[in-house]
């Protein structure tokens, strides 16, 4: 699997968009934190939407990276929201002991955007 | 046409976390189970291909074996390596224990995962950790 053409990180105003490929391997995750600091850096982001919808399997690894990378944001001055979180993948992170840190959490992108024109007048 | 009921999937690098993932989704899918225990499945899997990854330093296979009993059907995992043992069996399965830098939920959570885990394990010689899942027949 080419992690390259897995993972692509669309600028959206003052924010980031990036979406997470349903089966990602721990490297397609570690290249996420990666891409979305240098991104964060390079176009001045104020914001960061994870949509995971298409994620079918989210274990400690991929919570973990997850939870650093809110926190790596934060350092940086941005807000990160998590949109589109499945059924049985939030019911299985939640019984595995799981948590995101301090990132927020919204049911599909759409709302994600509202929170950050609501709350953040960011887009 | 039966599907297969046993298979077994070497764990030496990174990338083989992935295809145990993805084997594992496609015979528990197969067999029957549901959704949500699918991914609980392969969620346990996750972790215990990680833990072989991680904590081994040498090969590791993980076995899998369809089960049946009257109306239900199940899944055992078998997660083998050669690594250096778990010392204390009782601590590792506690929440919260990590040795590897990680959130420490992947033993306790696994448990939680699974209907049955069973762990056995010799210093200097290797550990291996059996699981199941049971679910209703289709």
């Amino acid at each position: 699997m080419d992690g390259e053409n897995n993972l692509s990180v669309i600028k959206l105003k003052n924010i980031l968009l990036v979406t997470v490929p349903d089966d990602p391997g721990d490297d397609i995750i570690q290249e996420l934190q990666t891409k979305v600091l240098h991104a964060i850096e390079k176009y001045q982001s104020k914001g960061l939407i994870l949509d995971i919808s298409s994620v079918n399997i989210l274990d400690s690894f991929f919570a973990r990276t997850i939870s650093e990378t809110t926190q790596m944001v934060a350092l940086m001055g941005g807000q990160t929201v998590i949109a589109g979180m499945q059924p049985s993948v939030a019911i299985t992170a939640t019984e595995l002991g799981l948590h995101l840190g301090k990132a927020i959490s919204t049911l599909d992108v759409d709302r994600a955007l509202d929170i950050f024109t609501d709350n953040f007048k960011l887009v | 046409m039966a599907i297969e009921e046993t298979g077994e999937n070497p764990i030496k690098n990174e990338g083989d976390i992935v295809t145990c993932r993805k084997l594992i989704r496609n015979v528990a899918t197969t067999a029957g189970f549901g959704m949500t225990d699918v991914t609980r499945i392969v969620t346990a899997v996750s972790e215990l291909a990680r833990n072989v990854y991680v904590h081994a330093g040498s090969d590791g296979v993980m076995r899998w074996q369809l089960l049946y009993q009257p109306g239900k059907i199940g899944i055992q995992l078998v997660f083998e390596d050669y690594g250096k043992g778990i010392p204390d069996i009782d601590q590792a399965i506690e929440a919260g224990f990590t040795t590897a830098g990680t959130m420490g939920m992947g033993l306790s959570g696994v448990k939680r995962l699974m209907d049955e885990m069973h762990i056995q394990s010799e210093l200097g010689i290797g550990t291996t950790i059996t699981v199941a899942k049971w679910g209703r027949a289709k």
